[in-house]
């Protein structure tokens, strides 16, 4: 892409690649991650990610507790996305204990499953939006947001970190008057989508800065390991709801929103699309919603049987995976977490190849990172 | 020999409950590779199959490049310590296949201080996974393009998901200590504590 020089220029001037630090405290980056660019001009020729800056240990504290104690840390992954996180701890201790989960709860799973998706979207897409420059996109984002977080804190209690299932189940029933509360804010969040709509897909500025951006191909995105939106941008039909399906999504009529070209602009459209897709499985919930238990049967003390599982869901950043390894005992011997982001996070070095160093805060933004979840 | 090891290992401690499952995948590799496959069973219901290590990179390639069986998208890799085991070492490759939504999970045994071939090559999804197996356990990727720690500092000293390692890391003892060199837990004796108690607020 570099233009070529005049020979004159050439024996004059010397070049040299140029080598520019971005991050750790970087507010594009959402979190301290540190990108290392090695640049020709202003041209991206290499990229080399920096990142643990949030590490926890988070894998090696659940091995201290028992089964039901490890529940709340994995809440501080993602913390965009929490109920999810949840689920697929959850679901993986089920998995080895072959618990049998009562059908309604399955349900209500879903519904809240679907609910943090969309908040998580919501805000990927004000953030998103304000990096690339559209101010005022952040506030709608934020406005609907907040309605969901209401509806979760009046279930759950708590309005970030919900430590929402227990291990077999879930807790309680809906509060009164809540599916009335959840169908109000469905009912207006359609239009909602298409408000967003008008002030992006089509906006002259929006499709420049990211149509052609930060493109990855089919083959790179599953030799990558990408999963998610960042995988389906690329035109790749996986989405763990239905190609390994777990809890209720198999009852449910969905579609599985694909892209054309990989870039930036085809990982919002995923998004903005499975949006809808949400608030459709969510409807379809509350309509055939049964009536029964809570929770299944589990012991108070749990033991489980000896062996290894590993259980996927699909995050809101993509698939979410726990493998757990048990020795018969009352605690996990090893939990380890595959984690969306940090796996497409991988991708950036493909997608950043030749693109501006402008082009990096979009593109960065567009794999929809959280740095909790990258270095857990 | 490999299934004398195996199953031997099975039996010393940690040992899988549940059933074998016998899918395509297994059985085609149980065709191909014979003695150096074999099968584990899981309470699960996954299929899941153990590689001897020598053949594990033959197999891997084999499973990904066979057009019936295209498991081309490497899910997760990761691996276990086991102390007391012979093996320690026990590195999980999960695959999947997009196109036929088919799982499979490949394990390999390696003694202590043993290494593996990177997987690199066939998957580059495998190059920030091995990093991290490297850093928190210790495992070597022979072939690997850049195997440094990835979640710690470079600098930093021990593996922290060996089972030998603390969790309050290898000074865990020194941290417990307060700043005047005293115990963090205050002894038995009532008269000892009192006066490690007024020592601390006098030192106030």
């Amino acid at each position: 892409m570099q233009n070529e020089k005049p020979s004159h220029l050439k024996e004059l001037v010397e070049t040299r690649e140029f080598e520019l630090n971005m991050g750790p405290q970087h507010p594009a980056t959402h979190g301290v991650y540190r990108a290392i660019l090695t640049l020709d001009g202003e041209r991206i020729q290499k990229l080399n990610s920096v990142v643990g800056y949030l590490h926890r240990g988070i894998e090696k504290w659940a091995e201290y507790r028992t089964w039901q104690q490890a529940t709340p840390i994995f809440d501080r992954l993602d913390y965009l996305s929490a109920v999810i996180n949840c689920h697929g701890y959850v679901g993986a201790v089920e998995k080895l204990l072959q618990v049998e989960i009562p059908k309604k709860a399955e349900y209500m799973r879903v519904i809240c499953d679907e609910l943090q998706r969309i908040a998580s979207h919501l805000l990927w897409f004000g953030t998103h939006a304000l990096d690339i420059g559209a101010m005022s996109v952040l506030f709608y984002g934020v406005r609907e947001r907040e309605a969901i977080i209401d509806l979760f804190e009046a279930h759950f209690g708590q309005r970030l970190l919900y430590n929402a299932y227990p291990i077999g189940g879930v807790r309680l029933d809906f509060p009164k008057g809540w599916i009335q509360a959840c169908r109000k804010f469905l009912n207006t969040f359609n239009s909602r989508i298409d408000e967003y709509e008008a002030l992006l897909t089509e906006n002259r500025i929006w499709k420049q800065r990211t149509i052609g951006v930060g493109v990855i191909s089919k083959e790179d995105a599953i030799a990558y390991g990408l999963s998610g939106p960042t995988l389906r941008g690329s035109g790749v039909y996986f989405d763990v709801r239905k190609s390994i399906p777990y809890s209720a999504y198999p009852d449910f009529d969905f579609e599985i929103p694909l892209g054309k070209n990989g870039d930036v602009y085809d990982r919002y459209l995923c998004r903005i699309r499975e949006m809808r897709q949400s608030v459709r499985i969510i409807n379809q919930a509350l309509d055939g919603m049964p009536e029964g238990e809570l929770k299944g049967k589990v012991p108070k003390i749990i033991r489980s049987p000896q062996g290894e599982v590993y259980f996927t869901v699909e995050g809101s950043k993509g698939q979410l995976g726990f493998y757990i390894v048990s020795d018969g005992k009352d605690k996990p011997f090893r939990v380890h977490i595959k984690s969306p982001s940090f796996i497409n996070l991988q991708g950036l070095d493909v997608m950043s190849k030749n693109q501006l160093i402008a082009d990096m805060v979009a593109i960065i933004g567009s794999i929809d990172i959280v740095l909790g979840e990258v270095d857990r | 020999m490999v299934e004398e090891n195996i199953t031997e290992q099975k039996n010393k401690g940690w040992k899988a409950t549940g059933e074998e499952v016998l899918t395509e995948a297994v059985s085609k590799l149980k065709e191909k590779f014979g003695e150096f496959v074999v099968l584990c069973p899981n309470p699960a219901k996954e299929a899941t199959v153990f590689v001897k290590k020598e053949k594990i990179f033959e197999v891997l390639e084999y499973l990904k490049t066979e057009p019936s069986l295209r498991f081309d998208y490497l899910s997760d890799l990761t691996a276990v310590h086991f102390p007391d085991n012979e093996f320690q070492i026990v590195v999980v490759y999960h695959l999947f296949s997009i196109e036929k939504k088919d799982s499979l999970r490949v394990k390999v045994e390696l003694k202590e201080g043993e290494s593996i071939k990177s997987v690199v090559s066939i998957w580059p999804a495998a190059n920030w996974m091995e990093r991290e197996a490297f850093d928190l356990l210790g495992v070597q990727f022979d072939g690997h393009p850049n195997l440094k720690r990835i979640l710690l500092p470079d600098e930093w000293e021990g593996h922290p998901l060996r089972k030998e390692y603390p969790l309050g890391g290898p000074q865990e003892n020194e941290i417990r200590a307060n700043k005047y060199g005293k115990p963090f837990l205050l002894p038995e004796d009532l008269e000892e504590a009192k006066k490690i108690i007024e020592e601390g607020r006098n030192a106030e």
